[in-house]
């Protein structure tokens, strides 16, 4: 079979990779571009499928994208890369076809993580894996007869897919193996309103446990799943929202990959410099030596931007924030967070006023690292960019933690903060 | 680009333009009278800051490289490509409030009762902007944003002719190519 070249090759439709896509086009409109990934359908709002799976969202407005908008932007969709040659700069499809890139960019993102109690037995009906478009549909035609739902995974992804669903009207318990939900992004005190709000909706959250055993009923389908701690729990639909796990086994003997983990510069470039990676797949070696990755949306977005834009520049530049910052809104609960507590980081922390009213920062050195608003959310953008900007706050962060603080007008409040925040014709006293 | 432009010297933090706003872009009844009483409580997309002395009204700054736009999740901020401005697609919003935590200057607000994202739009459907029309000291100001930065480098020229004719040492006026 014949060999395909273009200019670019992106693998992976994500939020990445579509965006690294774009931004290619855009920077260098005469370069051609291809975009591989294993779905049949690419350009939907990953974010928005729990909304979908519980009939909240019509499916035109899940997508952002439809190919052959751009002639110069071809897909292959539904195909599997076999493997990559570096040599002769080439990738091989399942399909057998070979396909030449000048320069490649990995946005393969990942396969949802298993909960090992399906490895070790047949994986009955109704357990599906929060994540692709095809499943959420199956999870939403499978929902209507099952109204009985267990989700796995109490992090980002296993909270928002329980709260939409309980606003359906399912039945909904959330089990979670750490101590509290968010268990990554939060400390204890912040998470304890959002997990009282939780169940004062009427979601169930088990805490300190995981699912080890599961009955099936005479059709094949789940009906009952086992927790460790010793309980079973009805369950006509089994969710798992545990993360995912890079998608890399076509890189084996290429040379790319160090332990398991996909890491690339600042600037988003495997050690081949012709080779980028970005979203769920990597991990990006910041100064300091340390491996990060935010892994959210917006953070996928801006990566996938900026591998686009460094695709074919001889000197590329480097990703400007990697901070691990997300907004949520739980039904009525705002939650801000600013990133997870670094190493030797301490908490500052402001409860209430009232009830679900939780304001947190994590300080190191008089800098914002970290953190969390429940409840509150004033001055979370600005708060955002002064964490980011490592700003020393030591003498203001009593009144940066006040609920409803207007304590950025003053944080701000030089020549260049006025200039910055408006269009000033004339200055006080000019 | 036309944008909203602040006298900060003119203005008095009197937050007329919020009202007027909240009044104009957020109740049904558009007087203030009838605004008051509307629920969900009519909100305003301009926001009057101060501290020191010093107060102005900010609002939207509708950047080239806008970090809302990156960080929407549903689509539902866009930027007009006829005006440059950037847009809340009322429809495709959900609430989740991304867009907040992404706005380095504060100006997108949540409005949780309608599960909306608020920000200014300079009114770009309408002859005038409320906030510009209500400024009862007429410190906002609708100006082009190249003529804005023209007068910008005609200010530091002349602050740089002035440091220099008072005898200031190596002042050296930048702004060659004005």
């Amino acid at each position: 079979m014949g060999r395909a070249d273009y200019d670019l090759v992106v693998v992976g439709g994500g939020a990445a990779g579509l965006n690294a896509a774009f931004s290619c086009r855009q920077r260098f409109p005469d370069k051609r571009v291809l975009l591989i990934d294993r779905e049949s359908e690419v350009g939907y709002y990953r974010t928005l499928l729990p909304m979908f799976m519980a009939g909240n969202l019509n499916e035109d407005k899940l997508f952002f994208w439809k190919s052959g908008d751009d002639e110069n932007l071809d897909t292959r969709l539904g195909v599997q890369v076999r493997s990559l040659d570096r040599a002769a700069k080439c990738l091989t499809l399942d399909t057998g076809e070979t396909i030449g890139y000048a320069r490649l960019v990995l946005a393969c993102g990942g396969y949802p993580i298993v909960p090992p109690v399906f490895e070790r037995a047949v994986t009955p009906e109704g357990v599906f894996p929060v994540r692709g478009l095809s499943v959420a549909r199956e999870i939403k035609d499978w929902l209507p007869q099952r109204r009985d739902i267990v989700v796995l995974g109490g992090g980002l992804v296993g909270s928002k897919t329980s709260v939409f669903l309980r606003l359906a009207g399912f039945n909904v318990t959330l089990v979670e193996k750490e101590a509290h939900i968010l268990p990554t992004v939060l400390s204890a005190d912040t998470a304890r309103p959002l997990q009282r709000h939780l169940e004062n909706m009427g979601v169930q959250v088990k805490t300190e446990t995981t699912i080890d055993q599961f009955k099936a009923d005479a059709d094949g389908a789940v009906s009952s799943v086992h927790l460790a701690t010793g309980e079973w729990l009805p369950c006509g639909t089994f969710l798992v929202g545990i993360g995912s796990t890079p998608d890399l086994a076509f890189l084996d003997g290429t040379g790319l990959v160090e332990d398991g983990e996909l890491v690339v510069s600042p600037t988003l470039q495997t050690h081949d410099p012709e080779i980028f990676g970005v979203g769920d797949a990597i991990y990006i070696r910041v100064a300091g030596g340390d491996k990060h990755n935010p892994w959210t949306w917006p953070q996928a977005v801006n990566q996938g931007k900026l591998a686009g834009a460094n695709a074919f520049l001889d000197s590329p530049m480097p990703l400007k924030r990697t901070t691990r910052v997300n907004a949520q809104n739980i039904a009525g609960v705002p939650i801000m967070i600013l990133g997870g507590p670094g190493v030797g980081s301490s908490i500052e922390a402001r409860p209430g006023p009232g009830d679900g009213v939780w304001r947190e920062f994590f300080m190191h050195e008089g800098c914002i690292v970290g953190g969390a608003l429940v409840g509150d959310i004033s001055g979370a953008g600005p708060l955002h960019f002064t964490m980011a900007g490592g700003a020393d706050v030591s003498e203001t962060t009593d009144e940066l933690l006040k609920p409803r603080t207007r304590a950025f007008g003053a944080l701000a409040w030089t020549s260049l903060g006025q200039a910055r925040r408006a269009n000033i014709i004339s200055a006080k006293g000019s | 680009m036309d944008v909203i432009a602040v006298h900060v010297d003119r203005c008095v933090g009197c937050k007329t333009c919020e009202l007027a706003c909240a009044v104009e872009r957020g109740s049904e009844g558009k007087t203030l009278l009838s605004a008051v009483r509307e629920a969900p409580q009519p909100q305003a997309r301009v926001r009057v800051e101060g501290a020191g002395g010093v107060s102005f009204a900010i609002q939207c700054r509708h950047c080239a490289d806008a970090p809302c736009l990156d960080a929407c999740l549903t689509g539902a901020l866009a930027r007009d490509a006829e005006s440059g401005l950037v847009r809340v697609n009322d429809d495709r919003c959900i609430g989740c409030w991304t867009c907040v935590m992404f706005c380095p200057y504060g100006v997108i607000f949540p409005w949780p009762e309608r599960k909306l994202a608020l920000k200014c739009d300079r009114c770009m459907h309408m002859e005038s902007s409320a906030c510009v029309d209500s400024c009862p000291t007429q410190a906002l100001e609708i100006v082009n944003v190249e003529k804005l930065a023209d007068a910008y480098a005609e200010k530091r020229r002349s602050a740089a002719m002035a440091a220099s004719g008072i005898g200031i040492d190596g002042a050296v006026h930048l702004d060659l190519g004005k």
